[in-house]
């Protein structure tokens, strides 16, 4: 037996009361698909299931001025398809289309990615190089948190699904002289978690030669999503050359502590992001109509 | 907990269903809607053999909550067309050879179809995407590509596909339709799971907790006090000798382990309960008292005089020798020797089906519905192991979901016989795919040396090679693989003087048995490997040292055959070579 009761609510403020009413022992179930095993494999155990999956509000992509906002609910086949972010937004469009496999991508949502809090969550990499922020409504109200926050340990999220819910993402667009890209390498090309993953932002000058900003995520490398904060600074106010490209793959050589796993060896998992690195900044500088000089 | 009612519309059709709120989805639609069809690979969400379209989006229902699909559309593969009404994919797969043992096809025609209900001019690319979801393990997924372009080509209104396949006046030298073809493509193929009989029970196996363990003391009484349990059997209630095994002269498998385990895959007990759910609890309750021994894991440590022995006549299960010509000879002709050692690894089978039976009394016969690939196999362990006259025994080769020789062992077919004989009860027993793993047999790891040499023209002089096989726990088809190995030790590859040592040892690993080609790909490995280095070392090409010395007309193999008809290699060689432009 996995659990007693469930329950599909299609408001927020029902989800919220339900967990309420349930006192704790109630939990959210998004698209279930990492929920479903960790509950087979006795890992998770809850007496009620909160299934949000008509909670219809909060599966959307919006353009709001200068904001987007995604819904919690949002599937990852909805985001990799969505012709907002393919045009504005590639490296959540291109991150979402990586995970699992067209069944999975169906059911999965980017707020159990999140919250399922695996380091290398594809669309947490790619919201943490946008410097997402999550809105958080449980019993107590609302607040908003970043995305690279949202993380206490491995697989475990600050998010606590018995009393709150993630119900949307929100960052800024990327502006004219923005752009993003992201990049994966894993064993297979379906159904295989990455052996690493690497979601970039970056800003240039008007003429697209210096780099003006720039943030990069990895994982697997941490508990969380990892900013490479001194491979960014390396990058920032310098000109778009090979040789500013070649520092950047100096630092993060150095900057990032991979470990061996089942997916690659720690020494693979560093070549690969000297390559990841250099191939999204070609990418996101080229989609912007620039160049890197020789 | 109380069953709640589940509105589902599937195939068009409303449902009422009254189920526990714990019920997934694949369950609701194979057993109370009643359509089998939706198949369980893997239960994990990760094979696709249970793919539905729900609300026209393909998804996994084998980690899907029922509840989760309340009020909504889903499709099946039994919504897609009917056998005298076929939809062009259903069509186009039988035409095209897309289908082979039929269990990942429903999954994979759903999966198209939602392609095609989006894109129906698809690329490859599209496609191969669009099923990358969709594990298939006979196919190569070639064929179902080709279906998929078949179909869409159909649905754009160009090309039909080719149906019938043949008609009987051109049947000869053609291409023809699969006999079992039409139902495995409507979903209406019976595989050994989809079988449902009134009053049936579930039985549960207990696996070893230990690779190497003396047994004590088994301790049923919890678990047969739980309410739904039925019986809870152990070695002591196997009514005959309680063994298998394929090799007739070598039979030391115990249907349920006695006294001794010697892999994580044995069998310790049975539970036959009124649900699988009740079974599974019942496993936890049972206390088996274990004294664990030293085990062994490599044939290295297998082999070393004072190494713990899996059965008492010792670990070294066969010897086998090919020798024919004189090796010393041979290598003293030679302008160039070459050698090495060489490791390989367990393979699994991975059929996408895992195993799965029903057993019941019909008229005084025990009938019993089952994976299979040695269905009379089978019936003679079940009736020596139940002391029953063969002809009391039947046993129904259900349709096979893969196989590959991983289902020519008895796995679970003589326990779930023994549950319904117990009990009197029809039976069900069906392992999950990490159940199938442990007690499966498995692809023979080999540990290799080798030793070729070859004149300066390419001729190879000589061949020397010692093998062994870890059989792991039984020996299964072990001796029957490390023969075939001494046999082709040296493949297609003519060899005048040769000295093959083939030894099969039993460690405590997973069994290994009969996989594809048995006991031939292991020893490839390692003469490909050589034969590339000699050619490298006599300065001539990896294509010429192989027209040098392969079999043709002729030919004299290692038994000291020699081959008269049909000797294909150099005629398929030539197509390799010349295909994969090996030469460009």
């Amino acid at each position: 037996m996995y659990w007693e009761n469930y329950y599909l609510p299609e408001t927020v403020e029902e989800v919220l009361k339900h967990l309420k009413d349930s006192n704790g022992n109630a939990r959210i179930m998004a698209g279930g698909t990492d929920l479903m095993i960790l509950v087979k494999n006795g890992i998770v155990k809850t007496r009620e299931i909160v299934d949000v999956c008509n909670v219809k509000e909060l599966n959307c992509i919006k353009e709001e001025g200068s904001l987007i906002r995604v819904g919690a609910l949002t599937t990852h086949t909805q985001l990799a398809e969505s012709e907002l972010l393919k045009k504005k937004v590639k490296v959540l469009a291109k991150a979402a289309s990586k995970v699992g496999s067209p069944q999975i991508r169906n059911a999965g949502t980017i707020g159990g990615n999140v919250v399922n809090a695996h380091s290398a969550a594809d669309t947490a990499v790619a919201l943490t190089a946008l410097n997402a922020k999550a809105r958080i409504q449980g019993a107590e109200g609302e607040l908003e948190k970043p995305v690279s926050e949202l993380y206490v340990e491995a697989g475990k999220s600050f998010v606590d699904p018995t009393k709150e819910i993630i119900t949307e993402f929100v960052f800024d667009v990327p502006g004219e002289n923005e752009a993003t890209a992201f990049m994966r390498h894993a064993k297979r090309k379906a159904l295989a978690l990455p052996i690493l993953n690497l979601a970039l932002w970056l800003k240039t000058n008007s003429d697209k030669s210096m780099i003006e900003d720039v943030r990069i995520a990895l994982g697997p490398m941490d508990y969380k999503p990892l900013r490479a904060l001194e491979t960014e600074n390396i990058l920032k106010g310098q000109p778009l050359t090979e040789k500013t490209i070649k520092e950047a793959q100096e630092t993060i050589v150095k900057e990032i502590k991979p470990r061996d796993s089942f997916q690659g060896g720690a020494s693979y998992k560093i070549e690969m992001a000297k390559v990841f690195l250099a191939r999204a900044i070609v990418e996101a500088v080229s989609d912007l109509g620039g160049k890197i000089d020789g | 907990m109380g069953k709640k009612q589940l509105n589902l519309n599937v195939n068009g059709k409303p449902y009422e269903l009254y189920v526990e709120p714990d019920k997934k989805l694949v369950e609701v639609i194979r057993e109370e809607v009643g359509l089998t069809g939706t198949k369980i690979g893997c239960n994990n969400g990760e094979c696709g053999a249970c793919t539905i379209l729900l609300e026209g989006e393909p998804v996994a229902s084998c980690m899907m909550p029922a509840f989760k699909a309340h009020g909504k559309n889903i499709v099946t593969v039994e919504g897609l067309g009917t056998a005298q009404n076929l939809h062009p994919l259903q069509k186009s797969f039988l035409a095209y050879g897309a289908v082979q043992c039929g269990f990942c096809t429903p999954g994979m025609l759903i999966s198209a179809k939602a392609l095609l209900d989006k894109n129906l001019n698809p690329t490859e690319l599209d496609i191969r995407q669009s099923i990358s979801g969709n594990l298939c393990r006979c196919t190569g997924y070639k064929k179902i590509v080709d279906a998929v372009q078949g179909a869409a080509a159909e649905l754009r209104g160009e090309k039909e596909v080719k149906w019938p396949v043949t008609t009987e006046d051109d049947i000869v030298g053609s291409s023809v339709t699969r006999v079992d073809g039409i139902p495995k493509v409507t979903g209406e193929s019976k595989f050994a799971n989809d079988y449902f009989f009134p009053n049936m029970a579930y039985a549960k196996t207990l696996f070893s907790a230990h690779p190497h363990a003396l047994i004590k003391n088994i301790d049923t009484s919890k678990a047969q006090a739980l309410d739904g349990v039925i019986g809870v059997y152990t070695s002591k209630d196997v009514p005959g000798p309680n063994i298998v095994g394929i090799m007739p002269h070598i039979k030391d498998t115990p249907v349920l382990a006695g006294d001794k385990v010697r892999c994580y895959g044995d069998a310790v007990a049975l539970v036959v309960a009124e649900s699988a759910e009740i079974a599974e609890e019942a496993l936890s309750l049972i206390d088996v008292e274990y004294e664990p021994l030293p085990g062994v894991f490599t044939v290295e440590d297998a082999i070393k005089e004072d190494a713990p022995k899996v059965h008492e006549g010792g670990n070294l299960l066969l010897h086998r020798k090919m020798y024919r010509g004189d090796v010393e000879k041979g290598f003293s002709e030679a302008a160039v020797i070459v050698e090495d050692n060489f490791k390989t690894r367990m393979n699994e089978h991975a059929y996408i089906e895992p195993e799965a039976g029903v057993a019941l009394f019909e008229g005084g016969v025990l009938k019993v519905y089952t994976i299979t690939q040695g269905a009379h196999y089978h019936r003679g362990e079940i009736a020596v192991n139940l002391n029953l006259p063969v002809s009391k025994v039947r046993v129904i080769q259900t349709t096979t979901g893969g196989g590959f020789g991983g289902k020519i062992d008895v796995s679970l077919q003589v326990l779930v016989a023994l549950a319904a004989f117990k009990t009197g009860r029809p039976v069900k027993m069906a392992y999950s795919r990490e159940e199938s793993m442990i007690n499966s047999t498995k692809r023979h790891p080999y540990y290799m040396h080798y030793k070729i040499g070859a004149r300066s023209d390419g001729k190879l002089t000589a061949v020397q090679a010692e093998i062994y096989g870890d059989t792991g726990a039984y020996s299964s088809h072990g001796p029957g693989v490390l023969t075939r190995t001494a046999a082709s030790i040296i493949g297609p590859y003519e060899v005048d003087n040769i000295k093959a040592d083939a030894y099969c040892v039993y460690t405590n690993n997973p069994q290994a048995g009969a996989m594809r080609a048995f006991g031939s790909p292991q020893a490839s490995i390692a003469y490909e490997a050589l034969m590339d280095e000699l050619a490298q070392k006599l300065g001539i090409s990896a294509v010429e040292i192989r027209r040098i010395n392969g079999y043709r007309k002729g030919s004299v193999i290692p038994t000291g055959q020699v081959l008269t008809d049909g000797v294909g290699f150099m005629e398929t060689f030539e197509k390799v070579v010349e295909k994969s432009e090996f030469n460009r």
